[in-house]
């Protein structure tokens, strides 16, 4: 037997014997590949479920006295819409889905660090976003998202059940995070160095200590509310004692870094499809990588930004404000670099590399109204309305939804060996970008002019518009169901890819559609970064990977 | 491979060419933001309303200038480098890998406009922080699902309407009865959370007369999106005192005591079911209708509560007895409709107990 290879970071190079039977392969896979495609499956599952509220919402707001849902009802719709949409669908799209599906490959590693834990965060997130959703059945929250207490204590008894989930999904993610920070530390192929990195990695590595410190922020900040509701101990309960700004701050602490979690990963997307079709190298890639951490870093120290009108003292609020400024700095270095990745390419228009595209353009006005909202003064007027709940779809949608659409465009051929139909998802890509700018667009007005968010009902000067936004949403749910129906279609029917289709020079496109569950048949060396399209792929031991031959460390071998 | 490798690319001409008219469209939408009549759709009610407005214009200018370039350099380079019909299929871009002067400035630049951005909000911050302190004194009081305000020298809380004198330094004192609420008038551009167990302070002088909507911004239970029913006057002085007068004399009778507490004992001796119609029309009608038990707004009809053969016992499974609505004024509940706040919540002290249950005495079917 030929002498084993052995990872940087001292792990033998061994391959474990293939599992057997379709419940060990594809049930409770220990495969990082198989896992993202559950992860995927279910978020996009949680997405359809999410997206069903979101109509929900728009079409009780055709009217300015609502009526096609109860006000009770309402609020449980949107608040479960948000909850649905942070918790069960961006984040583990892009982390548990994405990250599993892509970065061990792309570090040339056989899998991830822990594959037992990765199995068991995986098969945590389905049983809580069954009960996030079965909380319906006993009264949802209705205080949205962030459900501030008091009133979330006076919530129906659907309120513990969220915390209990959304607790058991933090879990899950606490988990995720510490299997990729290991993975990327300690398991990445020879020569692989910090600086060869692909991008997605860089974006993967980033977010890894965001989900592992936040998380336990939040998980604290959600047994103490179930504790308050479910046994009284009175934390938020004012009238006893407690201090409902308390959980503001813990909530936060969790999820403005928690922004940067549903974000960071889609910037590693961009940074992988932009250069593809452009065919040339990323523009700055240390200065990507490394305005990444930056933003993870300051993300811990901005979360009283969301708190400006709870009554904090100033001298408090003032670091807050011009710290959330400094993030802009690490920001805009990211978008000035991938617009000049454009300059002087060939650029291909697939469907993926429209997405990116638009990625940039949407996320940067979401993030130039961020700005807006911290500035304290303008804050204290648009704080709780419309307005941010312009910004934060910009972010989340215009941002993480449109990275999560150019990463299925882009990794759906690497899961499944197809294609998915370029007509379709050019239809899905125009629908769904003038129906979201339709959709989003006029509540920056909305809100400035007196419209707070949260509300069943409304003042009637803003009908034309609500309803405006409500039409422009049905066109984009239409353009996801285009979406939908060409990944049903093109998993059968779809035309054949190939182990790299886009000709793109990052590991995972070097090894079949799919890869074996080993990934490589010999751990490859690096030799330099992906990017550069005038020079031989910088990695070597790969000859063999699109061959029939076994791998060279046999089954078994310990 | 190096017979593909594209030849080097200048900054040509159709580069500058864009730029300048990119410069041109960015210079546009900075008028634009200069000369927007922001006031024309919204008034600026206080005077620092347009220090936020002056803020606000800054950051669209600033805004839209920088997204100008940005998407206009985006849209440019996807139709000038797209890939042709004519290239090689395997053809690529010009590698480049980084510049860093250009880096360097693209760096410098913003942390330099943050600096600025930093200088500027602080000052108009600070304009706002440093209204007058002196000046008309009023507490504002957020429930489920209205505002009550307390003015020197009226007896008890008015719940209607807030009226404030023109050009007159008030302290706003913001507190909450039962859960967070919002207080905002977007014609002040200013708001602050109603947080219970706090006391938070806003500052401001009102320039201009009119009326305008006071809208709760923060969810606070299942009315929260009517909670914009009340509004905020601002009027001359002689207008103003006689408003002023006409609730003091109206509440003089009002009791100023505090609500009752948990607990303790309520004689319902001595009710007015005058005063309790009165109090019912300031208090329990968010969520209260006088018709039949069944006719719920959030809590149930209660025209008839005390006489109801059909409803012998109160929500919370006791008989409707007067002592047993006194003690749901008193304790507050919390079933399957939603929670009805105690008295300290509604502000309702044992004799403005004892004239409400006076009050529904009367109500027969």
């Amino acid at each position: 037997m030929s002498v084993a290879a052995v990872h940087s970071g001292g792990i033998a190079d061994h391959i474990h014997p293939e599992p057997q039977g379709f419940i060990r392969r594809y049930v409770f896979s220990l495969d990082h590949k198989i896992i993202g495609i559950q992860y995927l499956v279910t978020g996009f599952v949680f997405f359809m479920l999410s997206g069903l509220l979101a109509e929900t919402i728009r079409t009780q707001l055709l009217n300015p006295n609502g009526g096609f849902v109860s006000p009770e009802t309402y609020n449980e719709v949107y608040s479960i819409h948000g909850s649905a949409m942070v918790w069960l669908v961006v984040i583990p799209l892009l982390t548990g889905g994405f990250g599993n599906l892509v970065f061990p490959v792309q570090i040339g590693a056989r899998d991830v660090a822990f594959p037992w834990l990765n199995m068991l965060s995986f098969w945590i997130f389905p049983v809580s976003g069954l009960m996030l959703f079965s909380s319906f059945l006993m009264g949802a929250p209705t205080a949205g998202w962030m459900e501030y207490p008091p009133v979330s204590l006076q919530g129906q008894a659907g309120t513990s059940m969220w915390a209990a989930a959304i607790f058991l999904v933090g879990v899950s993610s606490t988990m995720t995070g510490l299997n990729f920070l290991v993975t990327i530390l300690k398991m990445r192929a020879p020569g692989m160095t910090f600086t060869r990195m692909p991008l997605f990695v860089w974006g993967q590595f980033a977010t890894a200590p965001l989900l592992m410190i936040a998380t336990t922020a939040l998980a604290a900040a959600l047994a103490a509310l179930f504790i308050n509701r479910e046994f009284g101990v009175p934390f938020y309960d004012p009238t006893k004692g407690g201090s409902p700004v308390m959980w503001q701050h813990m909530f936060w602490f969790y999820s403005h870094p928690a922004v940067y979690i549903m974000i960071l990963p889609a910037f590693g997307i961009i940074s992988e499809v932009l250069p593809t079709f452009a065919r040339k190298s990323i523009f700055g890639y240390k200065m990507i990588a490394f305005s990444s951490a930056a933003i993870a870093l300051l993300g811990f120290m901005v979360w009283a930004h969301h708190m400006f009108t709870s009554g904090l003292a100033p001298f408090l609020q003032l670091p807050f404000m011009i710290l959330t400024y400094i993030i802009g700095v690490p920001t805009g270095i990211k978008i000035f670099s991938w617009t000049a990745t454009l300059w002087g390419g060939k650029i291909h228009y697939s469907t993926a590399m429209l997405f990116a595209i638009g990625f940039v353009a949407l996320f940067t006005l979401g993030g130039i109204t961020g700005i807006f909202l911290a500035a304290i003064p303008f804050d204290l007027h648009v704080h709780g309305t419309y307005f941010i709940v312009g910004h934060i779809h910009y972010v989340l949608v215009g941002g993480s939804m449109m990275g999560i659409f150019a990463g299925m465009y882009y990794w759906f051929p690497k899961m499944s060996g197809r294609l998915l139909n370029e007509t379709l998802g050019k239809w899905h890509f125009w629908l769904f970008f003038i129906g979201f700018n339709g959709t989003f667009i006029p509540m920056h007005w909305l809100g400035m002019l007196g419209m707070p968010r949260e509300v069943a009902t409304y003042d009637p000067q803003f009908t034309f518009w609500n309803r405006f936004e409500t039409f422009a949403s049905y066109l984009m749910t239409f353009a996801i169901l285009i979406f939908f129906v060409n990944i049903i279609w093109s998993i059968r029917y779809g035309k054949k890819a190939g182990a790299n289709p886009w000709g793109a020079r990052t590991l995972e496109w070097q090894v079949p559609s799919p890869p074996h569950y080993y990934n490589f048949k010999h751990v490859p060396t690096v030799y330099g970064l992906p990017y550069d399209f005038s020079q031989p792929l910088p990695y070597k031991g790969l000859e063999e990977e699109l061959t029939d031959s076994p791998p060279a460390v046999a089954a078994g071998a310990h | 491979m190096a017979e593909q490798r594209a030849q080097p690319i200048a900054v040509d001409r159709g580069f500058w060419t864009v730029t300048l008219v990119l410069a041109v469209l960015a210079v546009a939408s900075i008028v634009f933001w200069i000369l927007f009549p922001i006031s024309k759709y919204l008034p600026e009610a206080i005077i620092t309303a347009r220090q936020v407005d002056t803020m606000f214009r800054f950051m669209a200018a600033s805004g839209s200038a920088l997204y100008v370039f940005i998407v206009g350099y985006l849209i440019y380079f996807s139709i000038a480098f797209r890939a042709k019909a004519t290239d090689p299929p395997d053809a690529i871009g010009v590698q480049i890998h980084d510049n860093p002067k250009l880096e360097f400035w693209w760096t410098l630049l913003p942390a330099i406009f943050v600096l600025l951005l930093s200088v500027i909000s602080v000052r108009i911050w600070y304009e706002i922080l440093l209204e007058p302190e002196n000046g008309l004194v009023i507490q504002a009081i957020g429930h489920q699902f209205y505002f009550s305000f307390r003015y020197p020298n009226v007896n008890g809380e008015i719940t209607d309407e807030m009226h404030l004198p023109l050009g007159e330094p008030v302290t706003l004192n913001l507190t909450s009865a039962d859960v967070i609420h919002g207080f905002w008038v977007p014609a002040m551009r200013l708001k602050n959370d109603t947080v219970p167990g706090l006391v938070t302070t806003i500052r401001f002088t009102p320039q201009l007369a009119g009326r305008y909507e006071i809208i709760c911004t923060q969810f606070c239970g299942v009315l929260h999106s009517q909670m914009h029913k009340q509004v905020l006057v601002i009027e001359d002085r002689a207008s103003f005192d006689k408003w002023y007068q006409g609730w003091q004399q109206r509440n003089a009778h009002v009791s100023n005591a505090l609500p009752a507490a948990p607990g303790q004992a309520i004689s319902l001796q001595g009710g007015d079911a005058a005063a309790g119609k009165t109090l019912f029309a300031q208090k329990c009608t968010a969520c209260h209708k006088l018709a039949p038990f069944d006719q719920r707004l959030v809590g149930p009809g209660l025209q008839g509560v005390l006489h109801d053969p059909a409803h012998p016992n109160l929500v919370n499974g006791k008989p409707a007895t007067p002592e047993n609505v006194a003690g749901i004024l008193q304790n507050g509940f919390t079933g399957s409709l939603g929670t009805m706040p105690n008295a300290s919540a509604n502000g309702l002290s044992s004799q403005d107990i004892a004239n409400l249950v006076a009050f529904l005495n009367t109500l027969k079917l």
